[in-house]
């Protein structure tokens, strides 16, 4: 389980994350609501300890962040990290050094999923197949949690729904997965948990499938309710 | 021993077998699933039992018919693992399927449990008919006329 436990984070004098709390468990796929510039990716960011936050505690399964930690979580940035002239293979190969819990075997395996040609080279894809293969590089990994932030930004309906196909596959099975996203509309039967984030606190913490059974409204339902009042 | 397919081979070893009925599964639950449209605002869980339910009146599924694991089935209609996991729940509470451990879940063969789905869904579309055409005001027998000569045309074309 990931705890985010009442974080607060300023950019020089402006407050971007006033006090945010919410949890995200292992074999839900959690999803993280806002308008842009509201904090989601300081959230991932701070998740990962890649920015310092100024108060509050993040605990990963119950342990603060620290260097084993990195072997059970791994974030998906919204752009790929490799160097445009690496083909697939090498950028695979990359993080089979790097990595410890990189599962060579999954990625294989993912490489059919997504239908890639680990002999191209980065700079030679579309941008829905340099999504695929960033996506490809985070999931690979033997992780409990996978963080991604904003995987369908930009990126052609087919490819969307290509990508949506992981949440439902064995890929990320028992894994827990917090993601970012404006395109609520392709995966509002997929996710588990939705926390809107507005004004750098959490508006609203709640499970879809108990919106739609208790209060009869869709997620985006609720977003409107919340957003546009 | 008790083998659900007259075509299956006893002889054939047993992953020959497994794999056969996947594939089979996969290929019917493929085909059905194409028509698989969420509503936004109902639980998804229950659209799923009603999807199964629908399958089961129409003669789709058949009782004792093996059905996908959930992960396969969440994988086919594209909806969370989770949620699946929550709809096979239902649907052994209601009694429409059985699973024993280790083997794929079942139809029931239960006929009791089989003539209500019929009925129940059959009353909720008349109910929903009903509801539509009372505003129209129109006499009973010129309805049931009418609905006696749509019903027979339409299936025939």
């Amino acid at each position: 389980m990931i705890e985010v436990k009442e974080i607060t984070k300023n950019y020089g004098r402006k407050k971007i994350l006033k006090g945010v709390s919410f949890t995200a468990n292992k074999g839900e796929i959690t999803c993280l609501i806002g308008i842009n510039g509201v904090g989601k990716t300081t959230i991932l960011n701070a998740i990962m300890a890649l920015t310092p936050i100024n108060k509050g505690q993040i605990l990963i399964n119950g342990e603060t962040i620290n260097k084993n930690m990195f072997e059970k979580i791994t974030f998906i940035p919204d752009a790929i990290t490799m160097l445009p002239q690496m083909k697939i293979s090498d950028a695979m190969e990359f993080m089979n050094d790097f990595y410890t819990c990189w599962n060579q075997k999954r990625a294989t395996e993912l490489l059919g999923f997504f239908k890639l040609n680990e002999q191209d080279r980065i700079s030679s894809l579309s941008k829905g197949n340099t999504a695929k293969v960033n996506l490809l590089l985070g999931l690979a990994m033997d992780v409990d949690f996978v963080l991604m932030d904003e995987p369908f930004s930009g990126i052609d309906m087919f490819s969307r729904e290509e990508i949506a196909k992981v949440f439902t596959s064995h890929l990320i099975e028992n894994r827990g997965v917090i993601i970012t996203t404006h395109e609520i509309g392709d995966i509002e039967h997929l996710i588990d948990k939705v926390v809107l984030l507005d004004e750098g606190i959490v508006i609203k913490e709640f499970s879809a499938e108990e919106a739609r059974e208790n209060e009869g409204k869709s997620v985006v339902d609720v977003m409107r309710e919340v957003y546009q009042k | 021993m008790y083998y659900p397919y007259n075509t299956l081979n006893v002889y054939e070893p047993l992953n020959t077998y497994t794999k056969k009925s996947c594939v089979y599964i996969q290929e019917r639950i493929g085909v059905v699933s194409m028509n698989v449209n969420f509503n936004n605002r109902d639980p998804v869980y229950l659209q799923v039992v009603r999807y199964f339910k629908e399958k089961i009146a129409i003669g789709d599924l058949v009782p004792g018919e093996e059905i996908p694991s959930r992960r396969e089935l969440a994988n086919r209609i594209k909806i969370n693992p989770n949620t699946a996991q929550r709809a096979y729940k239902e649907m052994e509470e209601q009694g429409l399927i059985h699973t024993e451990r280790n083997h794929p879940s079942k139809i029931t063969t239960d006929e009791k449990i089989l003539s209500k789905v019929r009925e129940a869904l059959l009353l909720e579309a008349v109910e929903t008919f009903v509801t539509s055409v009372r505003s129209i005001n129109v006499p009973v027998d010129e309805l049931l006329n009418l609905v006696r000569t749509k019903y027979t045309d339409d299936k025939e074309a």
